[in-house]
């Protein structure tokens, strides 16, 4: 997630509220489970919600391999900020709205860094 | 006289009562009531699916299972459905991850941190034949007991078909 956060060592808030009450939207910075393992999480930004047309290219240093498709009923698709290192969207495909946990909002740690996300 | 301090007790047990119970229905189990005939003649062997009625199982889901998702061929779970995180399903558990699933159609391999759910009643039941592997992550509870109506008070075994599905 380079370079909005650090590789290690951010400490963030997370609200619980939004996403039951349906106001996530693309650029949310979201906490959601690992559709390939449960019992991790990860934290990645909402690029399109149901219904919008999303095309990316699997592998960004080729520019010209590009794919395009429209996000699934109940499904959002995120990307994490670092294209080339991320494990997202592009590799497990759209993710049901059920797996966000909660909305990053701000982060608390390191000191320098304090501030709204987002 | 003393009525407004009366009035503050009860208040205040009120809300302790209310944070225990939602506790406990958050993190150990719950008691929910089963909507259609998917399960059938697991739950609501008699189908009346256009009213919500007090002849509905209500059964109990226990929780605790979420604290590793380690779940067993043949479970039954509640899970939230993948096309609208608003509704939750009551289905049970024919693969696990890497398992092959056979459909009527092609096998279906399971992908890691995914699960295939089918209703008993594969007649009328909208399950992975339809919106494919479920996430692990959306499961809610998994129901271990029928707890209404009073002659069908059981537990829920674990029923599995060896013929349709091949381990990893």
């Amino acid at each position: 997630m380079l370079p909005t956060l650090n590789i290690t060592g951010d400490v963030v808030l997370v609200e619980h509220l939004s996403h039951r009450i349906g106001k996530l939207g693309s650029g949310d910075l979201v906490l959601v489970r690992s559709p390939l393992d449960p019992n991790r999480t990860l934290t990645k930004r909402i690029v399109a919600m149901e219904g919008d047309r999303v095309t990316f290219s699997l592998d960004p240093t080729r520019s010209f391999s590009s794919r395009s498709l429209v996000v699934p009923k109940g499904h959002v698709w995120i990307q994490g900020d670092n294209l080339y290192v991320s494990r997202d969207s592009r590799h497990f495909g759209p993710l049901p709205y059920g797996l966000i946990e909660g909305k990053v909002f701000m982060r608390v740690w390191p000191p320098n860094s304090f501030g709204l996300l987002g | 006289m003393g009525t407004p301090s009366v009035l503050w007790n009860v208040a205040k047990k009120c809300f302790t009562v209310g944070v225990i119970s939602l506790t406990v229905s958050d993190l150990f189990s719950s008691i929910v009531p089963v909507r259609g005939a998917s399960m059938s003649p697991t739950f609501n062997p008699k189908t009346n699916s256009l009213l919500e009625s007090l002849s509905d199982d209500r059964v109990l889901v226990e929780k605790l299972c979420l604290s590793n998702y380690k779940f067993s061929h043949g479970d039954v779970i509640v899970f939230c459905s993948p096309d609208n995180h608003k509704e939750k399903h009551i289905k049970r558990i024919v693969g696990l991850p890497g398992d092959w699933v056979g459909t009527i159609y092609d096998v279906v391999h399971i992908p890691e941190g995914h699960c295939w759910v089918e209703g008993d009643n594969l007649a009328s039941s909208l399950d992975s034949r339809s919106f494919g592997p479920v996430p692990l992550g959306l499961v809610k509870g998994r129901v271990t007991h029928i707890l209404w109506p009073p002659n069908r008070v059981s537990s829920i075994e674990r029923k599995t078909s060896r013929n349709r599905v091949s381990p990893s």
